[in-house]
């Protein structure tokens, strides 16, 4: 709503909306950060790779699945060097 | 923003970078604050990334928004995957962070905190967090290219060769001089080597549980993995005090040595899921959370450095090793400041996963500037130390002496004072026997983390605690790439060896798999050997070398960027290159100049040698020891001669461009429109 239909002497509901504006999007970014981090961590510990697989294959995760997955990607893995 | 607000902004930074600078620097007779550190790594990088990287970006390399990235074009969810930058900056920090940036500055806090702290932050800001930022971008814009592959389409045959010797002499004096490490760390320590020990059967369990149980679930596992490793230090705590157990685990330096060997073998011919893998997902879950624990503790405590900004040593007569601050700081500050192994990591997974070509900038330098981070956390943790007892636990019995009352009456004639009791208090207070000699650099970080952990969290009650958990964790680190080093070793030689008979390279043949498993081990195990028994600690002759490997292997990394951007026509702008490639070129003939032909024993091997044959009566030991440096002065021969060999191809590459006689022309995957683009614009 903008501030010229708000009547004279209700100051307060425009402040009290953009603070709930405000609350909102801190909780949207904050949401949002988690979720950034958890998909970071999915990819570094290879949980995204897996997810890939399965799609790619069309199929879903079971013992053989996952050992699949492990052939072909712990080749690739065994051949990355790890830094100093 | 406005623009005079974002001026203002910068000009704050500046200014009060400048300041933390100054007070690092000229402070003289006084303690500081840690923090001073902190603000000015803070303050130089964020001028370096809003800055300098934006030159690079715009000027040097002209990042294309426009252009596809291999990940793509060629996306096939397996390796090449467009992905979050963020996402990709977590994968690429945690690939290229290992024990060195932890190692490597406490080892080098024997000049004083300045020396150290000034290279990490000027070698990162303009050396290795450019090498990083355009290798990554030249193996995007080169279909995810490795550094070994570009050297040889851009330099010549000469460049790709010297890179994959680079790459495997670096391996091998890498996986020594870190066994080497975790033996100094671990020996007549029963809680660490029970703790150390019980990694294995975790990770044999995690691999079984993933496997079988929750396929997949990694960071579940992990998690499951870290709480059983908890329990491991608590159980250690008893290991250590029970008389009847704790000499099953109570090992001698050469017993150590041995077990990790083996266990090296076996790690490389073991499949991978069932030891390399969860181990590494262990390393990287204990790894991320501690690097960001320790980040906590000294923005809370904010500690004093008790070492002094310049020690006496910088003259070149150090305990720890000898050497004057050039070139030997700049050696063993590596992968703080810059690293020719990130160069690997930069040309390895990480560009099949960039998805707009802008972003190597935030993945390529940012993720070094992390990095380097690290290394002045390290820093820190070691100069909270009062510095007689950071002498105390880092210098060798053969330079201070054997016994305590010795070896305090030395570090003490030194100027700074240290007591047995109270060594002796300190080596109680973290449930250790003694912490006297504990060369190598780990026990002294892990006894400045501890200190700083039990002063925020915990109190003295629990230093022991933090103390197993901090050389756990290096312990772990060192092992992860020990293991994951042997077997990336391995299938580089099974490469080699397959073109001279075929069955050789089958990476899933069995005798292959154990003949070139052995070579490995064999390599770095001499290596190891010959530091357990030197008398002069061999982490004194192998740190030097492995920095010296790496810096090669840097320089390869630069000449290659050099060549490339002296190919792309912006001759002008190569000194961003060029200018840290003379410098590392300097630094690695003078160290390597030093560790061959000096006349002072401690620092030249040849020196060394003749006065091991002129002083003491012949044996086989002592054969062994002057063949062993006769070998450091070989290989260290070898590996400047491999720089010199690709520096003159390049310079001939360069000034055959810029002279006109060669047509500049570089390789890169032609250009295709990204659909990314668009999708932004709906």
């Amino acid at each position: 709503m903008s501030s010229s239909t708000v009547k004279p002497g209700s100051n307060a509901r425009p402040t009290a909306e953009r603070w709930s504006r405000r609350t909102r999007a801190s909780s949207t970014w904050f949401a949002g950060s988690i979720r950034l981090f958890l998909s970071a961590l999915r990819e570094i510990f290879d949980e995204s790779a897996y997810a890939r697989f399965l799609a790619r294959h069309s199929i879903s995760s079971c013992p053989d699945a996952y050992a699949a997955f492990l052939r072909e990607h712990g080749a690739a893995k065994a051949r990355r060097p790890k830094c100093c | 923003m406005t623009k005079s607000i974002r001026i203002l902004v910068w000009l704050g930074v500046s200014i009060l970078g400048a300041l933390a600078l100054g007070t690092i620097a000229l402070h003289r007779g006084e303690q500081i604050n840690a923090m001073w550190l902190v603000v000015a790594a803070v303050c130089a990088y964020s001028l370096g990334y809003r800055f300098y990287s934006k030159f690079v970006s715009a000027k040097v390399l002209a990042l294309d928004a426009q252009r596809a990235t291999p990940a793509e074009r060629l996306e096939d969810g397996r390796d090449f995957v467009p992905t979050n930058k963020w996402v990709v900056f977590g994968h690429h920090f945690a690939a290229i962070a290992g024990p060195g940036p932890l190692v490597g500055p406490v080892l080098a806090a024997q000049f004083g905190y300045l020396p150290g702290t000034l290279w990490i932050l000027a070698g990162a800001v303009f050396g290795g967090c450019v090498q990083d930022f355009v290798i990554l971008l030249f193996s995007v814009r080169r279909d995810g290219r490795s550094l070994t592959e570009m050297a040889r389409e851009e330099i010549g045959v000469v460049g790709g060769f010297v890179a994959y010797v680079a790459v495997i002499s670096i391996i091998v004096i890498l996986l020594g001089a870190g066994a080497l490490i975790v033996v100094n760390a671990l020996k007549s320590s029963p809680w660490g080597v029970f703790t150390i020990a019980m990694t294995i059967p975790i990770a044999l369990l995690m691999g079984f549980y993933l496997r079988h149980l929750r396929p997949g679930k990694v960071l579940e596992v992990s998690f499951l993995g870290f709480v059983l490793v908890m329990l491991a230090i608590w159980g250690g705590q008893w290991v250590s005090q029970t008389p009847t157990v704790a000499p099953w685990f109570t090992l001698t330096a050469p017993a150590l040595a041995i077990v990790i060997i083996i266990y090296g073998f076996a790690a490389s011919a073991l499949p991978v899921w069932l030891l390399l893998a969860p181990r590494d997902y262990l390393s990287t879950f204990v790894k991320l959370g501690t690097i960001g624990l320790l980040a906590l503790g000294i923005i809370v405590l904010r500690p004093t450095l008790h070492m002094p900004p310049l020690t006496r040593f910088v003259d070149g007569s150090g305990p720890i090793f000898a050497g004057k601050i050039f070139p030997f700081a700049f050696i063993t500050i590596a992968c703080g400041a810059i690293s020719g192994f990130h160069s690997l990591i930069s040309s390895g997974t990480t560009p099949k996963l960039i998805r707009r070509e802008p972003e190597t900038r935030m993945v390529g330098y940012g993720a070094m500037m992390a990095e380097s981070m690290v290394a002045i956390m390290a820093t820190i943790a070691c100069c909270v130390l009062q510095p007689g007892i950071y002498f105390a636990i880092n210098s060798p019995a053969g330079v201070v002496g054997q016994l305590p009352e010795t070896a305090v009456a030395t570090i003490s004639g030194w100027g700074f004072p240290v007591t047995a009791a109270g060594m002796h208090a300190l080596a109680q207070a973290v449930g250790e026997q003694t912490l006297f000699n504990r060369t190598g650099g780990a026990p002294a970080f892990a006894v400045g983390m501890a200190h700083i952990f039990s002063s925020s969290l915990g109190g003295q009650a629990v230093m022991a605690i933090w103390y197993h958990f901090a050389i756990m964790f290096e312990a772990l680190f060192i092992l992860t790439v020990l293991d994951a080093g042997t077997r990336v070793g391995r299938f580089m030689v099974q490469d080699a060896l397959g073109h001279i008979w075929k069955p050789l390279g089958r990476t899933s043949w069995y005798p292959s798999i154990l003949a070139t498993s052995a070579l490995i081990v064999a390599a770095w195990g001499s290596f190891l050997w010959q530091g357990v028994k030197d008398p002069l600690g061999g982490i004194n002759s192998l740190w030097p070398l492995f920095g010296i490997c790496n810096q090669l292997l840097a320089t390869v990394a630069l000449c290659v960027a050099t060549t490339i951007i002296v190919k792309m026509g912006k001759a002008r702008y190569s000194p961003v290159t060029l200018v840290p490639l003379l410098w590392l070129v300097a630094v690695t003939f003078t160290a390597s100049w030093h560790k061959i032909f000096d006349p002072n024993p401690r620092i030249g091997f040849l020196a060394h040698a003749r006065q091991l044959a002129s002083s003491a009566t012949p044996s086989p030991e002592i054969s062994r020891l002057i063949l062993n440096d006769r070998l450091d002065a070989a290989v260290a021969g070898v590996l400047v001669c491999m720089v010199a060999l690709i520096l003159l191809e390049s310079i001939s590459v360069w000034v055959s461009v810029v002279s006109g006689r060669m047509q500049a022309r570089v390789r890169e995957a032609p250009f295709v429109p990204t659909r990314f683009a668009a999708e932004e614009r709906v």
